[in-house]
């Protein structure tokens, strides 16, 4: 996470997220799918092809790709299909859109009640025996039984969780970064899966993204860092008012 | 020639030219600002290249002078509600935290009987300039101890006129050991966890060896809080005065 300066000199902070060799794997009809649309299986970040089952790895096999670490699936319209095969680049996105953010949690293992739910415990003194991070009451006597669901001591994190409405700064296109703002679920340089906001004032906010992707052997050339409008860059004089 | 007593004086041969070339002078005098380290951590080494880059970038637009706690400063900012849209401040340097982008400097001054703190991020846009006054070291790397010292250790005028090193081989230390206000303090500071040189403790000899009951002397020894940061310090170096010289 990093510092960014916008041009009325307010600082928000930013994370980088790396686009590390994404493909595109597979396409499955939306009648193979049974779903509304058509999905993509896209795939991130090289691994060893070896010690996998023939089914995994067939898969990888056919798209003509190095074993991913990493395989997600994205919901497409029609006229965004892309070819199995087809590199993905951060230049996918430009600054200004809005992006969701899902990864896995930063698993805390077993955890009680306090930590997990943020129950109040009890008091430390006065008289308190044996009793200072319980749950207390679990249910009432009316109902004699414990509803579903109710929040008890176990395991925490490790658990796709959404980071929703993100806003993009920055495209490195030489590296294939993101700058995204606020924070992002997940540890340092774990994998991450960054789609388009599906947040109802998000909706119109994508002007002429590039559709259906970026190609990087096509005819346009883009500079290697682009800037939303309002980042203050580094090449300029500092922000005076 | 003949010297005070009426006997001939012995040929004394003039002293040797000492000849210290300027490259060794300033190949010595290498500075290399604390933030620029990489702090020891699992994250991709990547991260740090590209805030290194914008890091560059900025000084080469906007001058971040080489400077140590303990030295004096002027910083003015682009404030929106002064009068002039410029706010001054000159204060003692007391500590420099933070790695890459987000790394701030705290300065301390004293104006009309209150202590005033303001801590600048050295890689904000809204600084407009920032000059040193007064360039030395101190005994320690933070000087928060000035809390609870003497105000007149923290005051410095605000016009005060900068002044300039003669020699540029070595950075003055200036070895003021501070006299303290009657405790309480903010924190306790004569025990060894602060490892603090620059006060002159005016407590009576018990308390001072009561207070080493907290010494941790294995600490020294500890090999996994070594962070050997030479070889890094080097390849940085190189780095950075090769893109700022272009």
């Amino acid at each position: 996470m990093m510092p960014l300066w916008t041009k009325s000199g307010k600082k928000h902070a930013v994370t980088l997220l790396k686009v590390q060799d994404c493909h595109v794997l597979k396409y499955i009809s939306k009648e193979e799918s049974g779903g509304k649309r058509a999905q993509l299986l896209v795939g991130g970040k090289n691994a060893s092809p070896f010690y996998k089952s023939e089914s995994e790895t067939e898969i990888f096999r056919e798209a003509g790709v190095p074993r991913k670490q990493k395989v997600s699936m994205f919901n497409v319209t029609d006229d965004a299909i892309l070819k199995p095969g087809t590199p993905l680049y951060a230049a996918h996105f430009r600054p200004g859109q809005f992006v969701d953010v899902t990864a896995k949690t930063i698993g805390k293992g077993f955890q009680g009640v306090m930590k997990r739910w943020g129950f109040k415990g009890q008091p430390a003194s006065h008289g308190q025996t044996k009793t200072h991070r319980r749950p207390g009451a679990i249910s009432t006597n009316k109902a004699s039984k414990v509803y579903r669901g109710k929040k008890m001591p176990g395991k925490m994190g490790n658990i796709y969780r959404t980071s929703h409405g993100l806003k993009v700064w920055r495209i490195n296109t030489k590296h294939d970064i993101i700058y995204v703002n606020g924070s992002v679920p997940g540890h340092t340089n774990c994998l991450v899966k960054v789609r388009d906001s599906k947040l109802p004032t998000y909706r119109d906010f994508n002007k002429n993204p590039p559709f259906p992707t970026y190609f990087a052997d096509g005819d346009e050339e883009l500079p290697e860092d682009l800037y939303d409008e309002e980042v203050f860059q580094f090449t300029e004089p500092s922000v005076t008012y | 020639r003949v010297s005070s007593d009426g006997k001939p004086t012995k040929f004394q041969p003039p002293p040797k030219p000492v000849i210290v070339s300027k490259q060794k002078q300033r190949d010595e005098r290498r500075f290399l600002s604390p933030e620029f380290i990489p702090p020891r951590g699992r994250t991709d080494p990547l991260k740090y290249y590209m805030e290194r880059k914008d890091m560059i970038q900025r000084r080469k637009v906007f001058n971040i002078p080489e400077f140590y706690v303990g030295s004096i400063l002027a910083v003015t900012t682009a404030d929106p509600y002064a009068n002039d849209k410029v706010n001054r401040f000159v204060g003692i340097c007391i500590q420099r935290g933070g790695k890459g982008l987000g790394a701030t400097f705290i300065l301390r001054n004293v104006i009309e009987d209150q202590g005033v703190e303001i801590c600048y991020e050295l890689y904000s846009p809204r600084i407009q300039a920032i000059e040193v006054l007064k360039l030395e070291k101190r005994l320690d790397d933070n000087l928060m101890y000035l809390r609870d010292a003497l105000p007149e250790y923290s005051t410095f005028d605000m016009n005060m006129k900068p002044v300039s090193l003669s020699d540029h081989e070595e950075v003055p230390v200036n070895k003021l050991q501070v006299r303290m206000k009657p405790k309480p303090w903010s924190k306790r500071w004569e025990r060894p966890k602060f490892n603090i040189k620059g006060i002159k403790f005016e407590l009576p000899e018990e308390k001072m060896k009561a207070a080493q009951k907290w010494s941790k002397p294995w600490l020294e020894f500890d090999m996994m809080r070594e962070y050997d940061t030479s070889k890094i310090e080097e390849k940085i170096w190189k780095e950075v005065s090769e893109a700022l010289r272009k």
